[in-house]
C-alpha cells in the first residue's frame, strides 16, 4: 500500500509528534508514505476568505503533486482533508473552474487531472487497510483504557464533501478504538467543534468550548480524549490551561492524536510517539492503565 | 410488532420534562408523521408547528438526537438506520427560546434579520412598477440563496451562536449575501457592513449549518464572500482579516505557515505579549521553537507565479 503523504503545516512544528507517530505507525503496518515534494499549506480554511480561486489553485497544485506519484493522497489532518477534497470536488464537477485552475498551474509546470483520491488515515485504516488486519498487528491491547473519541468538524462536515460515513452518527473512531482493545466512552461533545479556526477573533467563545469539550469527556469517565485532527488536538491540549481559568472544576484531560493511540497498541512506548510533548501530561494515566507491555 | 419510542422534551411555560411515547413502526413514514400520530391518537396537548408538508414553509424544524431536521422531509427509517436505535430524542431547536414543547419563539430572530436590510435597495436601472432586466448569469447568483425557507435549522446548529448572541444566524448572513450579490441592488455594502459589524469573523468554520441545511445552501462560501467583500470595503484591521492574510502571505513567501510569527501578524505585539505564558509552556515541551523558520518549499517560484496568475486574472 502506497500513499502520497500530505502532512500539513502543523506536523512540522507544534504537532511534530503527529509526524513522528504517523510515520512509526505507518511503518509498523507496512504502509508506504511518500511525502509530496513541495506541498504547500492547504490554506487552513482561511485563504478562501481572501480569494476562493487562490484556495482552489494552491490545492489543485497540491493534488497535482500527488497525481505525479500515481497514488492516492493521505493526510492526518481534518482540515487539510477538507480543503483538498473541497478543491477536488470543485475541479471534478466544474469544468470552467478546472480550466481556470489549470491555466494557473501551467505557471508551475503542473496539471490537475483528477486521478488521485484524497483520504484521511482514519478512513484509510477502515476502507483500505482493514480493521481485521489492524487487529492482527496489536501487541498491547489497550485494555481498560477509557477513550473519548472527538471527531472534529472537518472529518465529517460537510457530508456533501466528506461523506465517508454519517455525519450525524459516525462510528469510525470507535471502531478503531475497539479494534485496539480500548474501551469507548460516549460523551455529549463527541461531534462538537473545537473552535481552533477562530481562536483569535473569537477567543472567549473558543476557550469556553475548549473547557466544555474536555469536561464532557471527563464527566463521561474518559482517561484520554483522542482526535484524528492535529488542530483539535492543539486547541484542546495547548489551550487547556487558558480554558481552565474559566472553570472551577479541574479539567486535566490528556489529548492524544489518533496515530498515538494506535502506536500504543502496536507496542510503542509513549515517549517514542512524542506523547511527552503534550501540554497536558498523558504519561501518568497511560502508565497506570497500560502498565505492562 | 416493532415499537419505536419517541422521547420528547415537553415544556408548559413553567415546567419542563421529558415524555416518552410509543408507536408501532410503519415503513416509509416521515418524522412529521410520527409527531402528528402521537398528537392525534395519544396526546392532544403536544405542541409543534408544521404546515405545508412539502419542505417549503420551513415551520417544522425540530432537533432529533441533538441535530435539527425539517421533519416533513426526513425519513423515519433513515434516521432509525443512522442511529441504529428504535428510540429517538426530540427537542426544540437550539439557540431559540422555547414557547411550548417543540415550538420556539421566532420574534427575536426576525428582529435580528432586519439588521442586514433584507430587502432590495434598487438601482436606477429599474423600479417596482417597471421592473428590471437581469441576465441569466446574474439571476443564477441569487438562485441558491433565494431557496432559503427560514426554517432556522442553521441557527439551531450554529456553534458560534450557541456561545454568542451577537452573532448573526447563518440564514441572516445568507440574506445579506442574497441582496449583496443581486445585480439590481445599488448598495451591497448596506447588507455587508452590518454582517461584518456583528461578528462575521467569529464564524468557527464548523460547517454545521451547511451540513443540515435542507436546501443545500453553501453558507460557508457565502460567509467567505461576505468576508472578502468586507475587506474590499476597507475592513482589514481586525484579527480575522489579519489571520487570513497571515496564511495567504506565508504560502506566497515560503509555501508553509510560520506558527511563530502567526500570533504577531494576527494580534500585533501588544496582544501577543499577553500570550507569553502560553508561549513559554509551548517552548518548554518543545511544541514551539522560536528559532524555527520554515524554508521555502521546492517549487516556491511556481507557487508565486500561481498567485500572480490568479490575481492578475481576476475580474
Amino acid at each position: 500500500m502506497k500513499y502520497g503523504f500530505f502532512p500539513g503545516c502543523t506536523l512540522e512544528s507544534a504537532a511534530y509528534e503527529l509526524m513522528i507517530s504517523t510515520k512509526k505507525v505507518a511503518e509498523a503496518l507496512g504502509i508506504e508514505l511518500i511525502e509530496l515534494d513541495g506541498w504547500t499549506c492547504c490554506g487552513a480554511s482561511h485563504i478562501q476568505d481572501i480569494s476562493e480561486d487562490l484556495s482552489l489553485a494552491i490545492n489543485a497544485r497540491n493534488i497535482a503533486l500527488g497525481e505525479k506519484l500515481n497514488a492516492p493522497i493521505m493526510t492526518v489532518c481534518n482540515t487539510c482533508t477538507l480543503m483538498l477534497r473541497t478543491a477536488k470536488q470543485r475541479l471534478d464537477e466544474d469544468e470552467e473552474a478546472k480550466a481556470r485552475a489549470n491555466e494557473s498551474l501551467k505557471e508551475a509546470g503542473l496539471e490537475y487531472q483528477g486521478s488521485s483520491d484524497v483520504t484521511h488515515m482514519l478512513w484509510m485504516l477502515l476502507a483500505d487497510y482493514g480493521l481485521e488486519n489492524l487487529k492482527k498487528k496489536v501487541k498491547r491491547p489497550l485494555k481498560g483504557l477509557k477513550v473519548a473519541n472527538f471527531y472534529g468538524c472537518h472529518i465529517i462536515r460537510p457530508p456533501q464533501i466528506m461523506g465517508f460515513e454519517s455525519h450525524l452518527n459516525p462510528q469510525s473512531m470507535e471502531m478503531v478504538a475497539v479494534a485496539l482493545g480500548a474501551e469507548v466512552v460516549d460523551f455529549d461533545q463527541r461531534l462538537a467543534c473545537c473552535g481552533f479556526h477562530a481562536v483569535f477573533p473569537a477567543e472567549k467563545e473558543v476557550m469556553q468550548k475548549t473547557g466544555v469539550n474536555c469536561l464532557s469527556a471527563k464527566d463521561a469517565g474518559a482517561d484520554v480524549l483522542v482526535t484524528p485532527c492535529p488542530l483539535c488536538q492543539m486547541q484542546l491540549d495547548m489551550y487547556q490551561p487558558d480554558a481552565q481559568k474559566r472553570f472551577e472544576e479541574s479539567i486535566k484531560m490528556p489529548i492524544l492524536h489518533l496515530p498515538q493511540l494506535i502506536g500504543l497498541a502496536l507496542g510503542f512506548e509513549p515517549e517514542e510517539l512524542g506523547i511527552k510533548r503534550h501540554i497536558i501530561d498523558a504519561i501518568p494515566v497511560l502508565s497506570e492503565k497500560l502498565s505492562s507491555k | 410488532m416493532r415499537t419505536i419510542t419517541f422521547k420528547i422534551n415537553r415544556f408548559d411555560g413553567d415546567r419542563a420534562w421529558t415524555q416518552a411515547y410509543d408507536l408501532n413502526h410503519e415503513e416509509g413514514k416521515t418524522l412529521l408523521w410520527a409527531l402528528t400520530k402521537i398528537r392525534e391518537e395519544q396526546d392532544p396537548t403536544l405542541n409543534f408547528t408544521s404546515a405545508c408538508r412539502h419542505a417549503i414553509c420551513g415551520s417544522c424544524a425540530v432537533r432529533i438526537n441533538g441535530h435539527a431536521h425539517l421533519i416533513c422531509k426526513t425519513s423515519l427509517d433513515e434516521i432509525l438506520e443512522i442511529y441504529k436505535s428504535d428510540e429517538l430524542a426530540f427537542a426544540p431547536q437550539a439557540n431559540f427560546d422555547v414557547v411550548r414543547d417543540l415550538v420556539v419563539d421566532w420574534r427575536p430572530m426576525t428582529e435580528r434579520l432586519e439588521t442586514v436590510k433584507p430587502w432590495l435597495i434598487p438601482t436606477e436601472d429599474g423600479a417596482a412598477d417597471t421592473g428590471f432586466i437581469q441576465t441569466p448569469k446574474d439571476f443564477h447568483k441569487i438562485a441558491s440563496p433565494t431557496d432559503c425557507i427560514q426554517c432556522g435549522i442553521c441557527a439551531s446548529e450554529c456553534e458560534q451562536l450557541a456561545e454568542n448572541e451577537n452573532f448573526l444566524a447563518p440564514f441572516i448572513l445568507n440574506r445579506a449575501y442574497r441582496f449583496a450579490v443581486d445585480s439590481r441592488d445599488a448598495a451591497p455594502s448596506e447588507h455587508i457592513r452590518p454582517a461584518f459589524e456583528n461578528d462575521l469573523w467569529k464564524c468557527l468554520h464548523c460547517h454545521a449549518c451547511v451540513s443540515q441545511c435542507p436546501k443545500g445552501i453553501r453558507l460557508d462560501r457565502e460567509i467567505a464572500y461576505l468576508r472578502q467583500e468586507s475587506m474590499k470595503m476597507g475592513e482589514v484591521d481586525n484579527a480575522g482579516a489579519r489571520h487570513a492574510y497571515a496564511f495567504h502571505d506565508d504560502v506566497q513567501s515560503k509555501g508553509r505557515l510560520n506558527e511563530t510569527t502567526l500570533p504577531l501578524k494576527t494580534e500585533g505585539m501588544l496582544k501577543t505579549m499577553r500570550r507569553i505564558p502560553f508561549a513559554l509552556r509551548m517552548v518548554r515541551t518543545g511544541k514551539l521553537n522560536p528559532l524555527h523558520f520554515p524554508k521555502a518549499v521546492n517549487g516556491i517560484d511556481g507557487v508565486r507565479r500561481i498567485y500572480a496568475k490568479v490575481k492578475g486574472g481576476k475580474k
